[in-house]
């Protein structure tokens, strides 16, 4: 399937099943999708409607049991391993429900081992380290380790760390889940602003209607499939 | 390279306990392999010492096949110049000859068969122990040619004292004649090897040679060297200088072929035990990697899932691995060094105890060598490093999703 540059996310008849015990789940069953460069949506639905699985498959984190997935106009099937691994790390940011940085590395080593993946030098990895931790409003946070931050802390550097390899789409699961409301609702406003600014794409997958509040576009699945697409402001 | 190195080293504080337990039991493997090894190479030494320094020497010089014939006519050849030479060799310590002939030995009471001994006093007692477990009497008068030494068992077999009065039966050189002679018993020994106190009786030298009917030749020149290790060197030159004009010099090795067993022996002791502590140390390691990598599997999922590679993942794992291994060995060197330390100092008191006809004579000490500290660590560390593969591979083959999942 030919695609234009301006989606950075096509999926053609992506489906996705899980066998247990002879038993086959059917978790995404054929998903068609197109998302354009820049678009600030939200992928939401009851629990097990397949947001996760259907954003894993969109990182290349999983593989679909059929159907394509195109990101940056490149056919993830095509890719080896090593190949889905430096994609990831030079295209995606993730952004998780927990923070999931790492506890033994300070904010800045948590931000920097992307670009250390990357093999940007240390001035460079500094400079970017302390550029993205003001735009996050984590300045002066550097040498701090993750337990000694609060939970919109963690985020906030879990964002940073995201963003900081200049990524063409950052992917976020349930990121607001574990914030309280205040807190969650500054994170948005500043990722929405982040996404203005930088113009990144930015996907959830999310239960949060503050999420749903501040997207572009509100995608839903059930059981699977997508049963609304609905646009709330263009770009 | 080093980001993952510090990486690794910080994870192994995670869990303090859990590394604690893990390193003391590959530590305590550790130590005890070194201080096996010391205790081997003690024993060794102290085996070697007991074989040697009773009697026999390091090395001795015969005439070819005396030692499987002992015909009295074979005595050596050319001894004076034999002798001379030992004098002037840089690694001989002591040398000193003897004759050696079957013969009886006749109490009052009763009779027996011995090793009949004849023996330089002066320069015996630097090579033998004999004069060292006197338990009554003399180790020879000066000036009585009449003086005998027996074994403690050797005067119960006889029902005799010291003092008393026995007769020497031999048989000559050439014509085969019998000779007899009569000695007073000047002193007893006690060795606690049932052979010697049983089996040998010995006269100064000038009577066996004149009982034997040799002249001044004697069958036997016993050597001790200034380092012991000479006696191993099977390519020293001193074998061949001295094994011409139909004698043969041997090492005590030689002399003693059960001992090169035995001694082998300690060292496949010693590689079951490295095997066995090696095994533990190996499900120690697994143990550890996998309840770490379990413990992690959500933060595995974000490493790969950020960008790093499965190669990225192993190489973390190994990293861990040899970071408790590098932790673990520092604690078993400091604890095999304490272990070796104090027990050079208090010694293992093996003594009187038969080993395989050898009774050990000395109180062990375990020896330190530089390599407890440097083989012993590095394999302990190669090890490790070779077992972190396998938590490694898992971690490397995981499904990202999957692990993504495990904590949600």
């Amino acid at each position: 399937m030919a695609n234009g540059n301006e989606y950075i996310i096509v999926t053609e008849k992506v489906k996705k099943n899980y066998e247990d015990d002879d038993i086959i789940v059917r978790a995404v069953r054929g998903i068609d999708l197109q998302i354009k460069s820049g678009e600030f949506t939200a992928i939401v639905g009851p629990s097990g409607s397949g947001k996760t699985t259907f954003l894993n498959i969109i990182s290349g984190l999983d593989y679909p049991s059929d159907g394509k997935v195109w990101l940056n106009n490149k056919l993830l099937s095509e890719m080896s391993g090593k190949e889905l691994s430096d994609f990831r790390r030079d295209h995606i940011g993730f952004i998780f429900q927990a923070y999931n940085l790492i506890p033994v590395l300070t904010t800045e080593e948590n931000i920097e081992y992307i670009m250390l993946l990357q093999g940007l030098s240390k001035d460079e990895r500094h400079r970017r380290v302390i550029e993205i931790l003001e735009d996050v409003g984590m300045d002066g946070f550097e040498r701090r380790f993750p337990p000694k931050l609060s939970g919109g802390q963690q985020q906030r550097v879990a964002i940073a760390r995201a963003m900081v390899s200049q990524p063409e789409l950052i992917l976020a699961d349930e990121p607001t889940a574990n914030l309280d409301q205040t807190t969650g609702a500054e994170l948005l406003d500043m990722m929405r602003e982040l996404n203005r600014k930088t113009g990144m794409t930015f996907l959830f997958s999310t239960h949060d209607r503050m999420v749903m509040e501040r997207a572009d576009r509100v995608i839903t699945l059930k059981d699977g499939l997508v049963v609304k697409d609905e646009w709330k402001s263009q770009n | 390279m080093w980001f993952t190195i510090k990486l690794a080293w910080r994870n192994l504080f995670r869990n303090k306990r859990r590394t604690f337990i893990a390193g003391t039991a590959i530590a305590l493997g550790l130590a005890s392999m070194m201080f096996t090894d010391a205790v081997m190479i003690g024993m060794k030494d102290v085996m070697i010492r007991s074989a040697t320094g009773s009697f026999l020497g390091d090395a001795q010089i015969h005439r070819n096949e005396f030692r499987l014939t002992q015909e009295v006519e074979k005595t050596i050849n050319n001894p004076d110049r034999i002798t001379a030479n030992l004098q002037k060799e840089e690694i001989v310590d002591r040398f000193t000859p003897r004759t050696l002939s079957f013969g009886m030995i006749t109490s009052p009471a009763n009779v027996s068969s011995v090793l009949f001994i004849g023996i330089d006093p002066e320069t015996e007692k630097y090579l033998s122990q004999i004069d060292d477990v006197i338990r009554e009497g003399n180790f020879f008068d000066e000036d009585n040619e009449r003086d005998i030494v027996i074994g403690s068992k050797l005067a119960d077999i006889l029902e005799i004292g010291l003092g008393e009065r026995v007769v020497i039966t031999v048989s000559q050189a050439k014509s085969g004649d019998l000779s007899q002679e009569m000695f007073r018993v000047s002193g007893i020994y006690h060795f606690n090897i049932k052979e010697m106190d049983s089996g040998f009786a010995l006269v100064k030298l000038a009577k066996a040679q004149e009982m034997l009917g040799i002249g001044s030749n004697v069958h036997e020149i016993a050597i001790k060297f200034r380092d012991m290790k000479v006696s191993l060197q099977e390519d020293n030159p001193f074998w061949t200088k001295y094994s011409t004009d139909d004698n043969e010099a041997v090492s005590w090795l030689t002399i003693l072929p059960q001992m090169g067993p035995i001694l082998g022996m300690f060292w496949i002791s010693l590689l079951f035990m490295a095997i066995i502590l090696f095994g533990i140390v190996a499900f120690g390691i697994i143990n550890t990697l996998f309840m770490s990598l379990y413990e992690r599997l959500f933060e595995f999922g974000v490493l790969r899932a950020v960008g790093t590679r499965s190669s990225g993942v192993r190489r973390l794992i190994i990293y861990e691995a040899g970071a408790l291994a590098v932790l673990s060995c520092l604690m078993g060197i400091i604890l095999g060094f304490i272990f070796i330390f104090i027990v050079t100092k208090t010694g293992i008191d093996y003594r009187g105890i038969e080993i395989t006809g050898t009774t050990i004579r000395d109180i062990l000490y375990p020896v330190f060598h530089i390599q407890q500290f440097i083989i012993y660590p590095v394999a302990v560390f190669v090890f490790t490093m070779l077992i972190g593969h396998y938590p490694a591979i898992v971690a490397g083959r995981m499904s990202i999703s999957n692990a993504l999942r495990k904590s949600l």
